[in-house]
Order: C-alpha cells, then sequence, then structure tokens
C-alpha cells in the first residue's frame, strides 16, 4: 500500500529527470558538425572542456562561488537558526515568515535590486563618495563579490531553514547540562550543540552548495560578462552557439561534480559527527 | 558541599511573577523538596539556583559565596535534568568525562573519579555504550553519575524521576536518597509528586503562585499545615466552615459543635484527615457527627467513605480494609457516625 502511493511521484521523476539526463548523457557524445549536431559516438565535447583553460576557469570560478556562498551561508545562517530553534517569542512565526519572503521574490527581481545598490551610480558608491572613501567609484558590479553576494542572499533563507528545523528537534538541557558541568558558552557550544546539529548542518551545506553550483539569473544579471559560471556557461552553448553536445558535456560535468562534492562534504561530516547518534 | 542560603529571591517576566520572596537556608547536607502543581515557580528558583535564570531581586549563597550573578559554569552545581540531557555523541564514560575535563581534572585522577561516579550507580559495566542503547532509569543514572563525578557543591534535581516508570521510579528515588545520605549532599529535589517529596525530603518547601507556602519536615508539613493550600495540596482534608464558640469549641455555621485543642479566635475553619476518622453505628468520643453513608468505595488496602451529616456537610473517611465484618457494614445508605479525635484537628484562619 505504503509503496504503491509514491508510484505517481516515481513516475513523474522518471519522467521529467531521469529522461532528459540520460538524453543529455547520449547527446554529449555526438558530434558537432558545421553548426549542427550529428549522431555520433565521440568524446569531443569532454576533451574541448577539460583541454581549454576557459572552460576550466568557468568551472573553478562556480566551484569558488558556490564554496564562498555555502560558508557565508554558516557563517550568517547559523546564528539565525539556533536563535530562532531555542526561541519562545511569540514574534517566532513573524521571523519565519520574514525569511520565507525573500523566497516569494524572484531571483531576477532581487538581483536588479542588487544592482541598484552595488551599481557605479549606485547606493553604496554614493555613500563612499559621500562620506570621501573614494573618488571614483569602486567597481562592485560583474565581480566575483557581486555575484557571491547576490547568490548567498538567494541561498541563505533555504540554509536557515534547513537548519532550524532540525535545530528545533534538539533538547537544549544537553547545552545547560554542559555548562553546569563547567563548560562556559563556546565550549558547550563546540563540544556539545554543533556535533548534534551536524545533519542539520549537513543537509543545510549541501543544499545550498547544490543550489550556489548551478545558479543562473544571479550569476548572469550580476557578473555580466566578468565572471562566467558553469550554468550560464552551457546555456550559452544550446542557445546561442546551438552547440547540443558541448552544452551536454558541460550539463554532465555540472551534475556530477556537484553530486560529487556534496556526497563527500556529507560523507566527511556524518563520518565526524553523526555515525555514533545514528543506530 | 556546602550550605545554600537564598535570601527574598524574586523573578518576575514582564508583567507577570513567577518568585516572589523566596527565602531559605538549606543546611550542608540536607536535602530539601520543592513540591508545588506546575507553575508554582518551583523550577524557576531551581533554575535561578543553577544559573540559568538571572533573579530580578534576591541573593544566593553557596557556601559563602555570593553567586546570584555568577555564571553557570562557574557555579560548581551537579545537574539532574528531567529528560536526562545526556550528551547523544558522547559514551557513558565521555558523559562522565567531560565534566571532570571542564574542571581541569588531572588525566589519572580523571579516570579514577570516573570509574567511582559509575560504580555508585552501577552503571560501569555500560560505560562504553551511547546513550541511547540505555533505558530511561539506566540514563538517568548515568546523569546522576555526571552530575556527581565533579564533586559539586550542590546537587541540583529537576523532576529527575518523572520520565521513568512506576517502578523505576521508587528504586532510583531510593538510590538518590542513599547517594544523598551517604555522601552527605546538600541536595534541592524539585518535584510535583507529593508522595515523592514526603519519602525523600528532610525538609520540603511547599509552593503556589509563585511564593512559598510552608517550609518545613514532611511530618510538619502533613500534621500541621498552616494554610489551607498546604493542608489540601498535602494529602486530603475535611474542612468545616464557622466559628469558635469558647476554648475547645468550634461551631459550624450549620450549628454543629465540633470538640478541639485550642482557643484560637480567629480561626474560620477546623479541618481532619480522611484517615482520622473512624465510623461506627453507636457515637463513640467528643466528635461523633451523625449521617448516612452516600458512597463507599473499596480501593483495595483502604475504603473510601462519603458520608452526609445529618447537619448537611458532607465528609469523607478513609477506612483501612481489616476484612471482614469491618468492612461489610460500609454499604450505601447505612447511618453512621463519624468520630474524630479533637487532638487530630488543625485550625485555619482563612
Amino acid at each position: 500500500m505504503g509503496a504503491s502511493l509514491a508510484f505517481p511521484a516515481s513516475i513523474m521523476v522518471l519522467i521529467v529527470m531521469l529522461v532528459p539526463i540520460l538524453m543529455l548523457f547520449r547527446y554529449s557524445f555526438n558530434h558537432f558538425d558545421n553548426g549542427m549536431m550529428v549522431e555520433g559516438f565521440t568524446l569531443d565535447s569532454y576533451l574541448k572542456f577539460f583541454g581549454d583553460p576557459y572552460y576550466r576557469d568557468v568551472f573553478l570560478n562556480t566551484v569558488y562561488v558556490a564554496a564562498v556562498c555555502t560558508i557565508l551561508s554558516l557563517i550568517l545562517g547559523f546564528p539565525v537558526a539556533y536563535f530562532l530553534a531555542k526561541s519562545q517569542s511569540r514574534y517566532k512565526s513573524l521571523f519565519i515568515i520574514l525569511l520565507v519572503f525573500p523566497l516569494m521574490v524572484g531571483n531576477v527581481v532581487r538581483a536588479a535590486g542588487w544592482m541598484i545598490i552595488l551599481g557605479n551610480a549606485g547606493f553604496v558608491n554614493y555613500f563612499l563618495q559621500l562620506f570621501g572613501f573614494t573618488d571614483q567609484p569602486v567597481q562592485m558590479m560583474y565581480t566575483p563579490f557581486a555575484v557571491i553576494v547576490g547568490t548567498t542572499g538567494v541561498v541563505l533563507p533555504y540554509f536557515i531553514l534547513t537548519l532550524q528545523s532540525v535545530l528545533e528537534g534538539i533538547d537544549f538541557s544537553v547545552e545547560e547540562a554542559a555548562q553546569s558541568l563547567g563548560a562556559n558558552f563556546f565550549v558547550s557550544f563546540y563540544r556539545v550543540v554543533l556535533p548534534i546539529a551536524a545533519p542539520g548542518v549537513a543537509a543545510g551545506t549541501v543544499l545550498v552548495f547544490i543550489l550556489c553550483m548551478n545558479a543562473y539569473a544571479t550569476p548572469v544579471l550580476l557578473g555580466g560578462t566578468g565572471i562566467t559560471m558553469m550554468a550560464p556557461a552551457l546555456y550559452d552553448q544550446i542557445t546561442k552557439a546551438a552547440n547540443w553536445p558541448f552544452g551536454a558535456s558541460l550539463a554532465l560535468v555540472l551534475v556530477v561534480a556537484t553530486l560529487a562534492m556534496a556526497t563527500l562534504s556529507n560523507w566527511f561530516i556524518h563520518r565526524r559527527y553523526v555515525k555514533t547518534m545514528v543506530s | 558541599m556546602a550550605k545554600v542560603s537564598i535570601e527574598r529571591l524574586k523573578k518576575t517576566f514582564g508583567s507577570a511573577v513567577a518568585v516572589s520572596d523566596f527565602s531559605l537556608d538549606i543546611a550542608d547536607g540536607e536535602l530539601v523538596a520543592f513540591l508545588g502543581p506546575s507553575g508554582c515557580g518551583k523550577t524557576t528558583t531551581l533554575r535561578m539556583i543553577a544559573g540559568f535564570i538571572e533573579p530580578t531581586a534576591g541573593t544566593i549563597r553557596i557556601g559563602d559565596d555570593d553567586v546570584t550573578h555568577m555564571p553557570v559554569h562557574k557555579r560548581n552545581t551537579g545537574m539532574v535534568f528531567q529528560r536526562y540531557a545526556l550528551f547523544p555523541h558522547m559514551t557513558v564514560s565521555q558523559n562522565v568525562m567531560f565534566g571532570l575535563e571542564m574542571h581541569k581534572v588531572e588525566a589519572a585522577e580523571r579516570d579514577k573519579r570516573m570509574r567511582a561516579a559509575l560504580d555508585m550507580v552501577r552503571m560501569s559495566q555500560f560505560h562504553d555504550r551511547y546513550p541511547r542503547q540505555l533505558s530511561g532509569g539506566q540514563q538517568q543514572r548515568v546523569a546522576i553519575a555526571r552530575a556527581l563525578a565533579i564533586q559539586p557543591r550542590v546537587f541540583l534535581l529537576d523532576e529527575p524521576l518523572s520520565n521513568l516508570d512506576a517502578k523505576l521510579r521508587l528504586e532510583v528515588r531510593e538510590e538518590i536518597r542513599d547517594l544523598q545520605r551517604n555522601l552527605g549532599l546538600t541536595t534541592i529535589f524539585v518535584t510535583h509528586d507529593q508522595e515523592e517529596a514526603l519519602a525523600i525530603a528532610d525538609r520540603m518547601a511547599i509552593m503556589y503562585d509563585g511564593k512559598v507556602q510552608q517550609i518545613g519536615s514532611p511530618e510538619a508539613l502533613y500534621e500541621r499545615p498552616t494554610n489551607l493550600f498546604v493542608a489540601d495540596f498535602l494529602g486530603k482534608m475535611n474542612f468545616f466552615e464557622g466559628s469558635i464558640m469558647e476554648a475547645g469549641k468550634f461551631r459550624t455555621k450549620n450549628q454543629r459543635d465540633i470538640a478541639i485543642v485550642g482557643a484560637d479566635r480567629d480561626t474560620k475553619k477546623v479541618g481532619v484527615r480522611p484517615e482520622r476518622v473512624t465510623l461506627s453505628a453507636e457515637p463513640q468520643g467528643p466528635n461523633a457527627l451523625a449521617g448516612v453513608i452516600d458512597t463507599a468505595i473499596y480501593l483495595g488496602s483502604i475504603i473510601d467513605v462519603r458520608i452526609r451529616l445529618d447537619s448537611g456537610e458532607s465528609v469523607s473517611a478513609q477506612i483501612s480494609n481489616r476484612g471482614g465484618e469491618h468492612i461489610q457494614h460500609l454499604s450505601d445508605g447505612a447511618r453512621m457516625h463519624a468520630c474524630f479525635d479533637p487532638a487530630d484537628c488543625v485550625l485555619f484562619s482563612e
């Protein structure tokens, strides 16, 4: 009975996810001749990817941005999730709604907002010049900085909500127990709360990392030509260059790399913290 | 171990008063139980002593040190929590070790004290288990060992037995009492279970509505409650409203005279415990109130009888079950006299 209930959803997943990926996988081995895809089997596309320093940089940019955004989410998001999980305030649900609120505004709209803030004639530069920190506007748009700020803003609510839901299940009397045994706040946090929160941290960081690796709108709008990431690059290959085999190979590299890194970090966190708690 | 003295302690949350005017001196090696219904302020008081809650006013001293504003980790109290609060990612021995590390006990000594603490609660053979592999009673034993290994100045227990089933509760209760006696631990034990408090405490503080209602030995509180709340909360009591007519004579508002010991003019109520009431067909002694049995409920070791008096009040009597004829005539509708000794009457001025 239980298994059959999952059947319709499983069929959907199969059709909308697995089939396209398999087709891309097949495409990635096709030839690309005179602007046309020709059926066949060649490793040309993969050789191009691994051989061209430009695409190597695109890939490294993507990993770099995703890693920095994930770390920033962890640093900025953990205190918020921790505060929310422990809060007994009657405004708690209001805080949660505030967190969900950005998710209701599209990435493009928010990227437009960042353009106003970070542009050369924007909000930040206005004040920098007003207070005499600089004569010339500081170039922030179309830099990795802008992409990192924008992407972190997009993924942070996901991280906080994921972590908060896991922290919510922790009995915080362990923290009090640690303190009554002589641990100060930081020691009790590091030795007790953090290891117990590890599954939530793992879930949140993996989710955020995957979202960042695959980000499209924010890197295009805030990175422009200044920094190119994988998703925009493969989109360009498919729509502008009509090079389906190469676009498909980029997509598969992205999928495999993302899964590999997510699995690796998950495995590491589990080995370090979680193994002992789950039987 | 050390004595604890609490002076005019107060805690308010916004406009709500959680604890007010709480003063108590606990002697070195004494076990005091805080007893009261939920929301009475007993846990708040304990948490102020442990340092988890900052008092609004008043002082807390442990030994000769004023700890009122000292952070939790410097107070050296051993706390046991309702839900054990063991560290789930550490083994039993690592749990006990944690406090010893925090107190910077030398490695060799640390190991010795960890073993001694686990021996004390008979948990040594489980030293490499994780908390989830232990039963509730075992987990609470480890929590006790963990709290005591640091040789705390005060032993604090917050409803430590309420998550255990009935049989274990009794067992762990005995263990706590034995440890407390043998080690001479100054102990504060918070509970809402009066039997627990009566069984374990040297003295108990009954709390209600943020205030201490009465402090004293279990016997003193049960035998000589000073207010109606204590009388009614601890066990049951029959009350008669009325006033003192003359020394030794109380007249209920239904014009029934009750012989009492004492002559306090302010007396507005007289109480008598159900188990001090005897039933007999013929009047016996100075207080024999005639009536009819309303209900007689068989509870095994006792029979709980409710009598409607001719004067209108109703009185509960607990008759211990000695079998045979003694209980056979306790049937609904039977005419009886509820008899009690004037010395068993407690006088209240409220």
